[in-house]
């Protein structure tokens, strides 16, 4: 058995197995307390600050409990000779993790079904036609991973974006929600989402009342879908005031 | 990519706001669908499907694993798609990798369920051998032979016949108390055992083309789309898994709307599998 | 391991030592390509598609007075018993396939009338694989090739053959094939009666080998009857189509 963890070396892994198998089931009852005292419609409290690095034309940070993101917006910048010509702004997005992101020492590798998620939620967004042959770069780092990380990344992004003075129809705010039996919960850890029983994902602008990414897994009855997208869109609705009163914050920080 | 003139995206705008489509096909009808079980033999269930012109396979093979550590009471099942170059020249080389990762990632969100194994496609349970010890691991993968548009949806009804084209073979464990991690297994040459699949869903695509959705875009259809939704729902009528492709914004309604409109295509789409599968089990039947 | 059985002469499968399995070809399999084909030998299975004659995409390739043949051969993951681990990037198939096309440059020379349209591109799909298999992609290859329409100076074939248990063996299967025994791969333009291809990795004494290649051109030759007999097929249905 060299490839399965020995276990008579490491207690700790049946330990956390049992912790994780009590977990579930606690999950499974119908009403329990969140690991960080929340309430099952509650979020956790967004810090939010642009312009975390200086040499990006835009950047920002977020911090969501103990989720930490920071994104980086470089360009436009002109498309690399090889791509065929477009009259439309290109973007080209990078998520990747840090190896010390997750509580088990990671590889830090790239996440490419993050990526493409993270360009699709932007695309509907940004009005690309005001940069033809230019690509903007967006490389997300995951500084800590907590759960909910693409929402975040797509929220820090779309400030990152604004940031950098790429012009935008408006700001794209995304929040998920996990389904746990008949129970709802919003902004889950990465607890909650490794025991999930489905799990939905919104990216939203509020103004103009458009979904730009929208994905869900297992098993919904229509009536759950519909309650599930109206608190999303509602968290939404508020992320995105947050991320606008931290765009305003930094404007009158130059003119103070 | 599929170049359409100005003229021909005008008559196809048309003709879908009038409910005729270039092919003669209203907007929410699919394309003549045929399948064809057991094309790969050295698998434990394939099929093809075809799509119009769109054709794609989808094998299934069982191998004995191990279940993982923090999931002792469930199978594992791996879908990996790959594009052939034979379905166009763009899928040389590497060309093929980004719709492959991306149709995979689509239909694991669709036939996997949630993280804790609810609402699977598949009863991930059912593959246990022995609890932490043994299990079947179900590679699923699938081939696109011919590319024409929807081929998420052809996918999926490939896998899904492919599955109710699976044996198994039957396992005995022999129970030793003395040695725990090594338990003997005892795979049976002649006794197949049958998946149940009957909570396997289909995948339904509706790409939206101007104010309109249609179902089963073809690819000319689909260079026209501002955005789709793939939704994949069950025999009950559950919404088990959902994808947005497309950058274009849809409003919440209207996403609400298709939902409920793939639910209704969804329907058929199964019905017409469910008759093809049993045509195809008698085609084989009488082959053998 | 007793290829042959020495009390019958059959082998495994229940051949004779010069019998070839069945072999059937399809053309026309898929709609997207310009010419494309299915052809099976035994288990063995492989689609091939032609693309072109189309413009050069990538102009430093472009060669003056001839067109640019270029192959890809790739393997489905469920084409061989046990499923491949490494989904792609395999180098054994990248260096294979470069093989291939490299010997389709010299098969397929043609040079076109057409100023621009100079590149062909043979995609090659394996769907099953049990031995012979790059015969088997050669064949559906020259079916596809005629279905597009491509000028040929002939049509070109392939058959393997092996020698085991002192017998010379016509087209090995899987089995057989694993056997490690000399495996005799030979590509023949038929009615040119030139070699195309040759290929053999093992230690046999000449004049054994003589008899082996003999044996595998045969294989070429009984191949080329059978694609002639489809295409001949496919062009009078074709004509029945046009109603002429």
């Amino acid at each position: 058995m060299a490839s399965g963890p020995l276990e008579t070396y490491s207690p700790s892994q049946t330990l956390e197995r049992r912790h994780q198998q009590q977990k579930r089931k606690s999950f499974n009852e119908i009403d329990w307390a969140r690991s960080d005292g929340r309430n099952f419609h509650q979020c956790r409290p967004a810090y939010l600050r642009t312009g975390a690095t200086s040499s990006a034309s835009g950047s920002a940070y977020a911090e969501f409990g103990s989720t930490k993101v920071i994104v980086s917006v470089f360009g436009p910048r002109e498309s690399k000779k090889a791509m065929m010509y477009s009259d439309v702004g290109r973007l080209n997005c990078n998520v990747s993790y840090t190896t010390f992101s997750t509580s088990t020492r990671g590889q830090g590798s790239d996440n490419k079904d993050f990526s493409s998620m993270l360009q699709k939620a932007l695309e509907g967004a940004i009005i690309l036609e005001t940069f033809p042959k230019t690509t903007v770069d967006i490389f997300a780092l995951v500084l800590e991973s907590a759960g909910g990380d693409l929402p975040i990344i797509i929220s820090c992004a779309s400030l990152a974006l604004a940031d950098a003075g790429i012009m935008m129809y408006d700001l794209v705010s995304a929040v998920s929600l996990s389904c746990f039996g008949k129970n709802l919960v919003i902004d889950p850890t990465s607890e909650e989402e490794a025991c999930q029983d489905g799990s939905l994902m919104i990216a939203y602008m509020p103004i103009r009342n458009e979904v730009t990414q929208f994905t869900l897994t297992g098993e919904w009855s229509t009536a759950k879908i519909n309650e599930a997208m109206e608190l999303c869109l509602e968290a939404c609705s508020k992320l995105s005031n947050i991320l606008r009163s931290c765009l305003k914050e930094n404007v009158l920080g130059f003119t103070d | 990519m599929v170049g359409l003139s100005a003229g021909e995206k005008q008559f196809m705008h048309g003709g879908i706001a009038q409910d005729l489509r270039s092919d003669g096909r209203q907007r929410l009808q699919f394309r003549p669908i045929s399948i064809q079980t057991g094309v790969i033999p050295q698998a434990n269930g394939s099929a093809r499907v075809t799509l119009g012109t769109t054709v794609v396979i989808a094998s299934i093979k069982a191998e004995l694993g191990k279940p993982a550590p923090l999931r002792p009471d469930k199978g594992k099942v791996v879908i990996f798609i790959d594009c052939s170059p034979t379905a166009g020249p763009m899928f040389e080389g590497r060309g093929g990798e980004e719709l492959s990762s991306e149709l995979s990632v689509g239909l694991q969100r669709c036939l996997l369920g949630g993280k804790s194994g609810a609402g699977a496609g598949i009863d991930l349970s059912s593959l246990v051998l022995a609890e932490g010890k043994i299990c079947w691991d179900l590679y699923i993968d699938g081939l696109v032979i011919s590319s024409d548009g929807n081929l998420l949806d052809a996918l999926a009804a490939a896998i899904k016949v492919a599955l109710s084209n699976t044996g198994i073979p039957k396992v005995s464990v022999i129970v030793e108390a003395s040695a725990e991690d090594q338990l003997e297994v005892n795979v049976s040459d002649e006794e197949f055992l049958q998946f149940d699949t009957s909570g396997v869903p289909v995948i339904v695509t509706l790409t939206k083309v101007g104010r309109h959705y249609i179902a089963d875009a073809t690819s000319e259809e689909e260079s026209q789309m501002s955005s789709a939704v793939s939704v994949s729902v069950n025999r009950h009528g559950r919404v088990c898994g959902l994808t947005k492709r497309g950058g274009a914004g849809l409003d919440p309604s209207v996403m609400l709307d298709m939902i409920s409109v793939a639910k209704h295509a969804s329907e058929n789409l199964i019905a017409v599998l469910d008759s093809e599968i049993a045509a195809a089990e008698a085609a084989e039947d009488d082959g053998s | 391991m007793e290829y042959v059985s020495s009390l019958t002469g059959f082998r495994f499968d229940g051949r004779r030592p010069n019998e070839m399995r069945q072999i059937r070809g399809e053309i026309g399999v898929l709609a997207k390509a310009d010419g494309s084909a299915l052809f099976e030998m035994g288990n063995t299975k492989v689609i091939a598609a032609v693309f072109g004659p189309r413009e050069v995409q990538n102009k430093s390739q472009q060669i003056d007075n001839q067109a640019l043949v270029r192959c890809e051969y790739s393997m489905a993951n469920f084409s061989t018993g046990d499923r491949a681990r490494k989904p792609k990037g395999d180098r054994n198939i990248i260096s294979y396939s470069a093989d291939h096309g490299s010997k389709y440059i010299n098969t397929f020379d043609a040079s076109f009338s057409g100023k621009n349209l100079k590149q062909i591109d043979i995609f090659l799909q394996v769907l099953q694989a049990d031995g012979g298999t790059r015969s088997a992609c050669i064949n559906a290859a020259t079916l596809a090739l005629a279905d597009a329409g491509i000028p040929m100076r002939d049509i070109v074939t392939s058959c393997s053959a092996g020698y085991l248990c002192s017998t010379p063996l016509l087209d090995l299967n899987y089995v057989e094939d694993s056997a490690g025994g000399p495996d005799v791969t030979v590509g023949l333009l038929v009615k040119m009666d030139k070699m195309t291809l040759l290929q053999m990795d093992a230690k046999l004494p000449a004049e054994i080998f003589t008899d082996v290649m003999q044996l595998a051109i045969e294989g070429c030759k009984a191949i080329a009857s059978y694609i002639r007999e489809v295409l001949l097929e496919n062009t009078k249905t074709l004509e029945c189509m046009r109603g002429s």
